[in-house]
């Protein structure tokens, strides 16, 4: 299974927040928020639970799960 | 514009009309006295004291090259990304720095083998490279001139990325100059010399990085947070040092092999230095690496 995750429509619903303020909000880099849209970076629970926090929106909203082919 | 840019601005562009002036009364000494100094001719006290002007113009000229790098990276940091065009002024500004010192060296070098009646080849070697100064000095002033790079804004990015990759991209020419530095001792034993090359020479090619290092240490005690970074950087710089420590053991151990039954004097100078340069490259190149990766 993998993590998957919406930040970037997320990102589009809010103004069209740049990667850059939202790192700002939730206290990363803009890398990092990068890294987490391309899906090469898990975030912590933390930074998910941050991050979910700042759209207003429930954590599985953002991120969710995905079941490798392999798996199935 | 606030008061303090534009002081340092104007600061930037006198110290740049200045460092321009310097470079042609360089250029018009050393052309002037080169003959005379290859065919050991007699120099007056007059030229002697331009020669020392020539030296003491190349420090003037190292604030200049100081500035403008104070100035990039400040456009950097709160810059959207490092693009290739302010990133290529950074490096061409760090080897411009460190080649002032190789001026001075092959200056100094030149002039004693004039003295005891030797032969000067490092003349080859000092045109070709205040030449290449010269042509950042020009880059730089147009830059200023034109405020190409501003300093957008004071409001800093709440967690620094850019000042620490280009602490990585400073690493990299100092580790790969240092490693060339420590390897000349393999291929010429006799004229290196531990303290002129491997200690004066290290400060020297590690003074931008430690610059650099200093600035990336003031970033982090601005954002005030207890942690230095955050969790993509704290997983980068965890694999990158896991690298480093593979990477330099078996390089210092292949070292330590091959001189195991014939431990040459040369060893013993540049394990040190071999150790310290690859540490700092490899460790840059990692970070650099995941940092492209994503």
């Amino acid at each position: 299974m993998r993590l998957e995750n919406n930040l970037r429509e997320f990102r589009f619903h809010h103004n069209e927040i740049s990667q850059q303020d939202l790192a700002n909000e939730v206290g990363v880099t803009r890398l990092t928020i990068h890294s987490i849209e391309t899906g090469k970076f898990n975030p912590s629970t933390l930074l998910a639970l941050k991050i979910a926090k700042f759209f207003n929106a429930n954590l599985e909203d953002i991120f969710y799960l995905v079941e490798d082919e392999q798996e199935k | 514009m606030s008061k303090n840019k534009t002081i340092m601005r104007i600061t930037n562009i006198i110290f740049g009309f200045l460092a321009v002036t310097l470079f042609i009364f360089n250029f018009f000494v050393l052309i002037r006295l080169q003959p005379k100094m290859i065919n050991f001719e007699g120099i007056s006290e007059f030229e002697n004291g331009l020669l020392t002007a020539v030296g003491f113009n190349l420090l003037v000229i190292l604030v200049f090259y100081l500035l403008s790098l104070w100035h990039f990276v400040r456009y950097l940091r709160n810059a959207e990304a490092i693009k290739p065009l302010p990133l290529f002024l950074v490096i061409s500004g760090v080897l411009s720095l460190l080649f002032i010192f190789s001026d001075i060296a092959l200056l100094t070098d030149i002039h004693k083998q004039y003295l005891n009646g030797l032969s000067q080849p490092e003349w080859r070697m000092v045109f070709p490279i205040m030449a290449g100064q010269f042509t950042v000095t020009l880059l730089f002033l147009f830059v200023q001139i034109t405020d190409r790079y501003k300093i957008k804004s004071d409001h800093h990015p709440v967690r620094d990325i850019n000042i620490f990759l280009i602490l990585q991209y400073v690493g990299v020419i100092s580790g790969v100059m240092g490693l060339a530095l420590a390897s000349l001792a393999f291929f010429f034993p006799s004229g290196w010399n531990l303290t002129t090359h491997g200690v004066l020479g290290g400060i020297v090619l590690l003074f931008p990085y430690g610059l650099a290092l200093l600035y990336w240490l003031f970033t982090k005690f601005q954002e005030g947070d207890r942690q230095w970074f955050d969790e993509k950087q704290s997983q980068d710089i965890g694999k990158s040092a896991l690298m480093t420590l593979i990477v330099t053991t078996l390089l210092m151990l292949i070292l330590f092999i091959s001189y195991l039954w014939n431990l040459s004097p040369v060893v013993q100078m540049v394990w040190l230095p071999i150790h310290l340069y690859a540490t700092i490259l490899i460790f840059s190149i990692g970070n650099l690496y995941l940092n492209k990766k994503g």
